[in-house]
């Protein structure tokens, strides 16, 4: 069983590794597509009105992209405060049915947002004319990403040797991961 | 039933320790299956427009730019400077670590970030100085949310995005209270400077020294000059200025000190996106709950409720205070601030605050909560990098609390104080 939750560890980070080099290649995008927009509008007088409408669906997609990379390595913050107290085995009974509903969650986001980004390719974006459906599709691809990683995290939660020490991070610690 | 069902969920999921974007989406969910399934489409609808803001990319420009000062090590200079201007004093090093909070808020702007890295470097060297762990390490814990007073601020750009507030307006009016925090602490470390036998500096630094220190954080230091004159000045949007701080941060980390490999590059740029997801998250799950709440008329019960406590406005922003000091010593602050902003807002607005004035008391009541037991995020950084009990640190801290409590006080009740600087400004 301890075999199980790390192949689904092993295939978390891999999904994760895929994203979050497109989250990556996202933000140098977008970092070039603003800078391109203060040059035109500071330094070249180009005729450029796309920079941004272009950056904030770089950055929607960037960001909900991210959220299944924070998934797969525990990031998201949470009060660990009595999570931390409790016995092993109700820690990790928490911690899958966390891994459920959250899983649920991003499920209805996923299964609606199909719907509103169909929806969404008859409506057009102000400046560039695209159809609004592009950058919706945003919202039910990074909900599913986030649903995958929550089911391979749920797993190697619930098969895992230990019990998990926390659902995600209080922002303590990630300020303390972001340091070392 | 349905508000019920939202409460116990929102509350109980996230006393249990789910993380907070879950249990804020997964409450928010729970509101609008309650008004019926053909509802539930406005859930992806509203976590896309609740993103869909301009304003909001300075954010992850911010993160990107304070990532990379830190990474390169640009930031030791201004703590140098730091200790040159005030370091000599009694309780020196104290003092300094004040005024390099003052130096790296206009960077890094987040609370916790500077409490890690303050707590790593200069809580032992305090302690190695003589001063108690607990109290070099409550000193860093009070220092520590003048970053996210002080533009650029993260929650000045959540506020005035959603809110429709000047978000120059309110890195204005953000100035003057978070110098404010910065030298009442430094009252309080001189009047317990003798009390608590401080020990003392060097003997004040020779001038060649204070041109040395200020030449080696000179870099740093142009940064948050730099954002701050471009976006007060009217010159450039806190988009623009962030964008511009990302090139400048990298130029002087990668040309000149030559202290970033790409593989550094792409640390930081997936810490800068992972930073993003989470933060995000929270503001999107806190948009379909604030559209739920909003549907069902909660913000005008509780701001009918509020008055109905009183119409005197004082009393009414004592009370405003009051509930975000108790929310925020055990809610995360993005979320309070995107779910209680616009419940509170409208009811400033009612007793006749200027928006950024009421803008910039919220920010700061919920900077204070990162720093109050029993879950401030501020103090559990510090307790973990020093080793340090909560309550050890606690003890030594209640002087700063009450000290920012009453500064917060000051802002809330002093208008033209808070309104200094953006009414200088023209903002």
């Amino acid at each position: 069983m301890a075999n199980l939750s790390a192949k689904a560890k092993s295939m978390s980070l891999k999904v994760n590794w895929l994203v979050e080099r497109v989250c990556v290649a996202l933000l140098v995008v977008l970092v070039l597509d603003v800078w391109l927009g203060v040059l035109v509008r500071y330094v070249i007088p180009l005729p450029l009105t796309f920079t941004e409408e272009l950056a904030r669906y770089l950055m929607i997609w960037m960001a909900l992209l991210a959220v299944s990379s924070g998934i797969a390595y525990r990031e998201h913050i949470g009060v660990e405060f009595v999570f931390g107290r409790l016995p092993a085995p109700v820690r990790r009974w928490l911690a899958v049915a966390f891994d459920v509903i959250a899983f649920a969650f991003f499920f209805a986001l996923f299964w609606y947002g199909l719907g509103f980004a169909a929806k969404g390719f008859s409506r057009f974006t102000m400046i560039y004319g695209i159809p609004k459906g592009y950058p919706f599709m945003g919202v039910p691809l990074a909900a599913a990403m986030a649903c995958a990683q929550l089911a391979l995290t749920g797993i190697h939660d619930f098969f895992a040797k230990e019990a998990p020490a926390s659902t995600g991070v209080s922002e303590a610690t990630m300020a303390l991961r972001e340091n070392n | 039933m349905g508000a019920l069902f939202v409460a116990i969920a929102f509350f109980g999921l996230m006393a249990l320790g789910m993380p907070v974007g879950f249990a804020i989406g997964v409450s928010g969910m729970i509101g609008i299956l309650d008004m019926g399934p053909r509802f539930m489409q406005m859930a992806p609808d509203r976590v896309f427009a609740g993103l869909d803001l301009f304003p909001f990319l300075a954010m992850p420009f911010f993160i990107l730019a304070g990532e990379i000062m830190n990474r390169s090590g640009i930031t030791l200079g201004l703590v140098r400077l730091a200790d040159a201007l005030v370091g000599w004093m009694r309780g020196g090093m104290a003092h300094s670590n004040m005024v390099a909070s003052v130096m790296f808020a206009g960077i890094t702007g987040s609370a916790t970030a500077d409490a890690a890295a303050f707590g790593n470097t200069l809580v032992p060297a305090m302690e190695k100085a003589g001063y108690k762990r607990p109290y070099a390490a409550a000193v860093t814990a009070a220092g520590s949310i003048i970053g996210p007073t002080i533009p650029p601020s993260t929650l000045a750009i959540i506020y005035g995005s959603i809110m429709g507030v000047s978000i120059a307006g309110l890195f204005a009016a953000g100035i003057l209270p978070g110098l404010l925090i910065c030298g009442t602490c430094m009252l309080v470390i001189a009047l317990h400077a003798k009390k608590k036998n401080l020990p003392k500096g060097e003997g004040r630094p020779s001038f060649g020294i204070v041109i040395k220190a200020l030449r080696e954080g000179f870099l740093a230091a142009l940064l948050p000059l730099f954002i701050l004159g471009s976006i007060l000045g009217g010159f450039a949007t806190p988009t623009e200025a962030a964008a511009i701080a990302v090139a400048y941060a990298l130029f002087v980390g990668g040309v000149i000190y030559r202290a970033l490999t790409w593989q550094d590059l792409y640390e930081i740029a997936v810490r800068t996106t992972r930073i993003t997801g989470v933060i995000f998250l929270i503001i999107a799950s806190a948009t379909i709950l604030g559209w739920w709440m909003t549907f069902n008329r909660i913000p005008q019960a509780i701001a009918t409720g509020l008055l109905s406590v009183s119409e005197n406005p004082q009393i009414i922003i004592a009370l405003i205070l009051l509930l975000l000091l108790v929310i925020g010593l055990v809610m995360d602050i993005n979320a309070t601030l995107i779910i209680l902003a616009p419940v509170l807002a409208p009811l400033t607005a009612q007793i006749g605050m200027e928006p950024v004035h009421a803008g910039i008391m919220i920010i700061l009541a919920l900077n204070i909560s990162l720093m109050t037991p029993p879950v401030g995020a501020c103090l559990f950084v510090l307790a973990s990098v020093t080793g340090e009990k909560v309550e050890s640190i606690t003890k030594e801290l209640w002087p700063f609390i009450l000290a920012e409590v009453g500064i917060l006080l000051v802002i809330a009740f002093w208008s033209d104080l808070t309104l200094f600087i953006p009414r200088l400004l023209g903002l």
